[in-house]
């Protein structure tokens, strides 16, 4: 033991004899162990910054309610064991719920009204006291005989074999019901259709299999992740469909192979993220990029690639508001898969967002701009750029730990190569831009269960304004 | 030069942003209390000594639970930091402000506590057992507050002041935030495809900025 006076400091310094992990049930000590930079043997510096560090790492992962070190004497003079306190805590999280109306289609292709879908996504954060989390979500929506469902199980973890490195894999598994067209179409389907008129072509497909990847950090704010996917899909699609695209009948693109396919690719994710708060940012920015490649020589059926890059700044108003800055920029390069291209639902405010992949709701945009944007459910390119205003209205510490009323206003685009070189035809000027706008305005409630936003918008676009295809041209 | 130095790194220990000179004029606002005048009223004793005001206050009863005592006995440090700000009746802006920081450790050998006191233009370093770590950590003896020619002749001034007991730095908060704000996946725009990453942020937002804090003024002094 030595005392070295250096100011600021009390200057006592003792070698460390052992670490003791007191008060754990259920995580592993050696898991409590991977966050405390200190080893026997290691001159103990009482005013090193990383004992208090390791507190809050310690409380940064979740598992702890309270964290508290403390040291205690060696068997020899100037020699402490460092004795870590920990209270455990319920580990298992809701990370997700959903619930909504949609308006969807019955199993001849017909349109319906309005359906209910759910879902939630749980995950168990410290999986046997390891430090892996084991997580499952499920979607489901109230369909009329023919189901849509999807489910999830997936593991995270952190510390991949003690390293630094974070290791997940997940399977897969999706039933889904996919209309196409855009309201009477022309369709010759024996195993849904009772007419060859009806308002949508009914295409249904199954997905199974998994992914496996590996992460890293780089940096405090940054991630690197890279993920191999591999799935089978078995499409059932109608023996040939027609749509009116503006004046023009076209075939229907259903996205999908018939009969079985396999899809294998690769991504590679990048994430910067200085928000100060994961759900109520008042400032800092997160990055996130992806590239996805289909890998055709190792058996995928879908030949092509996709980039998404989405950006978010926040900034504190002195009044004490916040306002932010999104934008969303992506591409598919070939011939994704339906559920790999961009969805009306997941740009615009007024539509439901796909939930696990399943598209609940088979109503083009709203088109406030009246453009040819209401031909397009699925594209291949997608941009959307929108602000947000937050207003704090509480502040907690318990339960509760903020509410903040939002309003939201954005501008989103949706296209199709063909949208590009050949327009649908019936269209002039502005009107053959497929542009729309969208909005926002409701409640974000953070609370110790999760994040919680209660929109109108969804609401709001179930009521009929100008029809169901509003400002679209027909012959 | 040196005092200064040493008043930065006080400063920096007790989360005060402020100006940290005698005779300041202006405190970090967001550091000071908000409204001054309104916090409870202590006794604290003035004493010219010659152009300079000295004040004497206890904040004893920032170490009243027994878990902080506990905590002082663990063997690791704990900082008591204290910030005097001396106000006008009626304004909200400090016209000074008088810092003192003590940090002590439980020296579990020779079982006594080691004290580390920083406070304007001194530094020094004790040992003691625990009434003597209440005495020199949480009461001002003839702490210098502001020289008289900052001073309005026939104004009243008070101070108030803020306890906290081991303050976390705004840089450490910043760091914590950051470790636990990780990518949740996608909330609007595509498929939900970083399903099983992000829980952690859910459980640390009680993270407090210290373990205890009081805040109290005391009566008014007309130079």
């Amino acid at each position: 033991m030595s005392i070295v006076r250096t100011p600021g400091t009390v200057g006592l310094k003792y070698t460390l004899e052992g670490i003791q992990v007191r008060g754990n049930t259920t995580t592993l000590s050696r898991v409590v162990l991977r966050y405390v930079p200190f080893h026997e043997g290691d001159v103990l510096d009482v005013d090193d910054p990383e004992l208090e560090l390791t507190r809050f790492r310690l409380l940064g992962t979740g598992y702890f309610r309270d964290v508290q070190l403390s040291l205690r004497r060696g068997t020899r003079r100037g020699y402490v064991v460092l004795v870590v306190d920990v209270v455990e805590r319920n580990t298992i999280v809701v990370n997700n719920a959903w619930l909504g109306l949609a308006e969807d289609v019955a199993q001849n292709g017909n349109a319906r009204p309005i359906s209910a879908y759910g879902g939630a996504q749980i995950t168990e954060t410290n999986l046997a006291g390891t430090g892996i989390a084991l997580g499952g979500a499920f979607a489901v929506g109230d369909t009329d005989q023919v189901p849509q469902l999807a489910l999830r199980v997936g593991l995270t973890d952190p510390q991949f074999l003690g390293s630094s490195w974070i290791a997940r894999t997940e399977l897969l598994y999706n039933s889904a019901v996919q209309p196409s067209g855009n309201h009477d179409v022309l369709v010759n389907d024996p195993a849904h259709a009772s007419g060859p008129f009806t308002d949508y072509a009914i295409t249904t497909y199954k997905r199974f299999g998994g992914t496996i990847g590996a992460g890293h950090d780089l940096g405090v704010s940054s991630q690197l992740f890279l993920d191999y996917r591999l799935e089978g899909i078995d499409t059932t699609l109608p023996l040939a469909g027609s749509d009116h695209r503006g004046t023009a009948v076209e075939p229907i693109d259903y996205m999908l192979d018939s009969g079985t396919s396999i899809l294998s690719t690769l991504r590679v994710s990048f994430v910067n993220d200085t928000r100060d708060d994961p759900f109520l940012p008042t400032r800092g920015h997160r990055l996130e990029a992806s590239y996805d490649l289909s890998l055709t020589p190792l058996g995928s059926d879908y030949p092509y690639s996709r980039f998404v890059v989405r950006g978010a700044q926040w900034v504190p108003l002195p009044w004490g508001h916040v306002l932010s800055l999104n934008v969303f920029a992506g591409g598919v390069f070939g011939d994704a898969p339906l559920f790999e291209r961009f969805y009306v639902g997941d740009l615009s405010d007024l539509l439901p967002d796909r939930v696990l992949d399943l598209a609940f709701d088979r109503r083009p945009a709203p088109n406030v701009l009246s453009t040819d944007i209401v031909e397009i459910r699925y594209g291949n390119y997608a941009a959307r750029i929108d602000t947000e205003y937050r207003i704090p209205i509480y502040r907690g510490t318990r339960s509760v730990y903020g509410v903040d009323f939002f309003g939201d206003v954005g501008l989103y685009g949706l296209a199709n190569e063909q949208d590009f070189v050949d327009p649908a035809p019936g269209y002039s000027g502005f009107a053959r831009w497929p542009l729309d706008l969208t909005f926002n305005l409701g409640l974000r409630i953070d609370t110790q269960v999760g994040g919680f936003t209660f929109g109108v918008s969804n609401l709001i676009g179930l009521i009929p304004v100008r029809g169901e295809q509003s400002g679209a041209v027909r012959p | 030069m040196r005092a200064r130095v040493v008043l930065l790194a006080m400063a920096l220990v007790a989360s005060v942003s402020a100006p940290a000179t005698l005779g300041a004029q202006q405190a970090a606002p967001q550091q000071q209390p908000a409204h001054p005048a309104a916090l409870p009223p202590r006794q604290a004793n003035y004493a010219w000594d010659q152009d300079l005001l000295r004040a004497s206050f206890s904040y004893r009863d920032v170490m009243s639970d027994p878990s902080l005592l506990k905590k002082m006995a663990s063997g690791l440090p704990m900082v008591i930091a204290m910030r005097a700000y001396l106000f006008q009746p009626g304004q909200d802006n400090p016209v000074a402000l008088a810092p003192r920081v003590c940090r002590v450790a439980y020296d579990l050998w020779d079982e006594v506590y080691r004290i580390h006191v920083s406070e304007h233009e001194r530094e020094r370093d004790q040992a003691a057992v625990l009434d003597g770590v209440l005495r020199i950590c949480t009461e001002a003896r003839d702490l210098p507050i502001v020289r008289r020619g900052a001073l309005t002749p026939g104004q009243p001034y008070f101070l108030g002041v803020v306890v906290d007991v081991n303050p976390v730095s705004p840089d450490m908060i910043e760091q914590i935030r950051r470790w636990i704000a990780r990518p949740t996946g996608s909330t609007g725009i595509g498929p939900t495809d970083a399903l099983f990453g992000g829980f952690v942020q859910l459980f640390v937002r009680q993270i407090a900025t210290s373990d205890k804090t009081i805040t109290f003024r005391t009566q008014d002094i007309v130079p």
